[in-house]
């Protein structure tokens, strides 16, 4: 579900260079033109160093977010209310770990192979989105992540289905497409308590108090503090900047929040008249130390996820076998 | 809510299946995101929330003919006392061998009790037991595949499906516990051919791919079957699990959630 | 047992130190299929993305579940990855002419041109 627009790493100046300047500049040139006629690139193109680097982390990290994504909601799976909230939650939950499995398959075309992948998510090389560092307290909690995190990562997604590499643009094709149900039927539960008990309004404010901040640091830090290489816009790595993205979540969904008379906790959230939003800058420092593992959540996700690796060993060990060697999907 | 006593074997019928199927689906939808592989992951997890669709499929019936409360009250808000599921089903999870096994038993066993339903003399129970089956189909292949290949993937994988299955079939056995007031009722109006029948198909059907997979059935004439969740006698696992199941509905049961 | 964690699920795991080593080994995520699937009879098999799995038949009931539980699908394909042979993509140029060789395309054919062409010069003759 859940990309965001932080994940780029700035790389080291001089080493970028290196390796720059090993990419043939025929074949560079060649590679920008296909890039700026429209046209996809495929695994087996030649490509920048660089661009596969950028891209096989972009690719990975929103695999691992997926993976991840799965555990704050899967909290809820045996206490959603009724046969309805309770399909649905299964079946979405269900859905990251398939999108994982796309974006995985879809960075392994790209080299890497998917048990290093893991292997960098338990080992905390590899990072993952922010917001699932979180905890979901109350069932609230999880239509909150359902109706709004969930429609964040559409317009990160929507954005990054547009690039330039062929089997990232696949992947969200159907990502997008069963996002879709995501965000409706978490709109559907969100609206349900939005409009239902005293109680359950409470319950829904709440949550909407305590998931903003993440939600704001969801895009990543401001443009005047990330300086996103140019390179990666024009290769269509990256396709939109973080606060465009913010502005169009918040020009989309505010509304929809502020319609069901729920209240935001941030006074200074407005539209101004040319049509931008303006907010108070989130704590752009606790989005770092969360990022760097000293969130609520991030030794939990990270132990559950070990125990899930360790507890299905034997079971993936039991049926290797030397055939399996350095398989790379084919698109 | 019962009136006649026929219709009360009816519900006992309904209400045991339809246990059965939710109590496993929710044991199972706990692998979601926690499975051994990716694709398993995915797989496991559909047939998770099939079971929970049939219950939902069977206490409709039971809401729409036989004037049981509506099934999002009535899977959820009843006393534990109130619960037929069997005792396999109520275990948590385990490692995945025993998921596994219990997967492959239990499947095996729903299967033909939806063969026998559609050829029930009771019409309400014909349509849906022909709508699932096609997913009970995928889900015993599933299990089928999964046994036949651990079996075959060296000793430490077969020990652990050998223990899995030791462990596993006297609580089997307790799927087929009988309640003969009700069961009577059920044969002699040909609406359902009996516990016991049921358990001789069953056996029939699992042996040909345990026989396949060097697997060895504890004797079943031998082990002692795990009985009680007919009579509403429960493991400790239930409650627990029961309270979560309603946790939410209970902090306010007239709200809609 | 008490992890103290939200997740009742994960309350029931015996979970090990954030710090414990885990690594998965090479290999471990087993082989690649790709992956066919069927819309409807008559339809082509088109290719959808890939499973891991250990076998073909357990490629099957991944690839069932991950690519056929939406929509519509009556049937899937799955075959190994290293099976699949095609062209190199720099090799793309060899279709390139396709478009210009009209010989072997209707609209290489003007035949009404022609007809009006022939009636147009028998009612002059007339």
């Amino acid at each position: 579900m859940y990309g965001g627009g932080y994940i780029f790493d700035e790389p080291n100046r001089r080493q970028l260079k290196d390796e720059q300047q090993h990419d043939d500049p025929e074949k560079l040139l060649e590679f920008e033109a296909r890039i700026t006629s429209g046209a996809k690139i495929e695994p087996g193109d030649w490509m920048p160093v660089e661009y596969r680097r950028q891209l096989t982390r972009l690719i990975e990290q929103h695999a691992h977010s997926e993976v991840m994504g799965a555990l704050p909601e899967g909290t809820w799976i045996t206490r959603a209310p009724g046969f309805k909230r309770k399909l649905a939650l299964i079946a979405k939950v269900q859905d990251e770990v398939g999108h994982g499995q796309l974006l995985y398959n879809a960075a392994e075309t790209l080299g890497k192979r998917r048990e290093t992948m893991i292997n960098d998510l338990l080992s905390g090389k590899s990072k993952y989105s922010n917001v699932f560092n979180y905890p979901a307290e109350t069932w609230a909690d999880v239509t909150v992540i359902g109706f709004l995190i969930d429609a964040a990562a559409i317009v990160n997604q929507v954005a990054n289905a547009k690039g330039s590499y062929g089997p990232y643009c696949r992947a969200l094709e159907r990502i997008c497409y069963e996002e879709s149900f995501h965000l409706k039927q978490g709109h559907d539960a969100f609206i349900e308590l939005a409009t239902g008990t005293k109680m359950q309004r409470d319950m829904v404010q709440d949550a909407l108090n305590r998931w903003w901040q993440p939600i704001m640091h969801f895009f990543g830090p401001p443009d005047k503090n990330s300086v996103h290489s140019e390179k990666l816009m024009q290769w269509k790595v990256k396709m939109a900047s973080n606060d465009d993205m913010r502005n169009q979540f918040l020009d989309a969904y505010v509304p929809k929040i502020w319609e069901l008379g729920m209240t935001l906790p941030d006074a200074n959230l407005q539209k101004n008249s040319e049509g931008r939003w303006g907010y108070s800058d989130p704590d752009w420092d606790l989005f770092f130390k969360v990022i760097n593992g000293d969130g609520p959540c991030n030794s939990e996700r990270i132990k559950v996820r070990k125990w899930a690796e360790e507890s299905g060993r034997w079971v993936r060990q039991a049926l290797m076998n030397s055939a399996n060697a350095k398989v790379l999907p084919v698109a | 809510m019962q009136t006649n006593p026929l219709q009360q074997a009816i519900t006992y019928l309904l209400t045991k299946m339809a246990d059965d199927a939710l109590i496993l689906g929710h044991r199972n939808s706990e692998w979601t995101g926690l499975g051994p592989i990716m694709e398993e992951d995915i797989a496991f997890s559909s047939m998770a929330q099939d079971k929970i669709g049939h219950a939902l499929g069977l206490y409709s019936i039971l809401h729409e003919t036989y004037h049981a409360p509506d099934p999002d009250q009535y899977a959820f808000l009843r006393e534990e006392k109130d619960y037929l599921c069997c005792h396999l089903v109520e275990l948590p999870i385990g490692e995945y061998d025993f998921s596994l096994m219990r997967h492959f038993l239990f499947d095996h066993a729903d299967a033909l009790r939806y063969e026998f339903m559609e050829k029930s003399s009771l019409e309400a129970l014909r349509p849906l037991s022909k709508k699932l089956k096609g997913e009970i189909k995928y889900h015993t292949l599933h299990a089928n595949a999964w046994l036949t290949q651990l079996c075959s993937a060296g000793d430490e994988s077969y020990a652990r499906m050998q223990s899995a299955l030791d462990y596993c079939f006297p609580l089997a056995l307790g799927m087929f516990e009988r309640r003969e007031e009700m069961e009577d009722r059920l044969m002699d109006e040909k609406i359902y051919p009996g516990e016991e029948q049921l358990k001789e198909a069953w056996l029939e059907r699992i042996y040909p791919i345990l026989v396949k997979s060097s697997l060895n059935l504890p004797d079943p004439v031998n082990t002692s079957p795990i009985n009680g969740g007919r009579h509403g006698y429960h493991t400790q696992h239930l409650q627990p699990l029961l309270n979560e199941m309603s946790a939410v509905f209970r902090l306010d049961p007239t709200a809609k959630w | 047992m008490e992890n103290n964690s939200l997740d009742p699920r994960v309350n029931r795991l015996h979970l090990s130190d954030a710090a414990s080593l885990v690594i998965v080994n090479d290999g471990e995520n087993w082989n690649v299929y790709e992956v066919f699937h069927q819309e409807k009879r008559g339809a082509h098999h088109e290719h959808v993305g890939c499973v891991h799995a250990p076998s073909p038949q357990l490629a099957l009931v991944f690839a069932k579940e991950q690519f056929g539980r939406r929509k519509k699908c009556v049937n899937i394909w799955v075959v190994r990855s290293v099976d699949i042979l095609a062209f190199e993509v720099e090799d793309e140029d060899m279709f390139a002419n396709n478009l210009d060789k009209t010989y072997r395309d209707a609209s290489g054919f003007k035949v009404m041109e022609k007809i009006n062409k022939y009636k147009a010069q028998q009612r002059e003759e007339k």
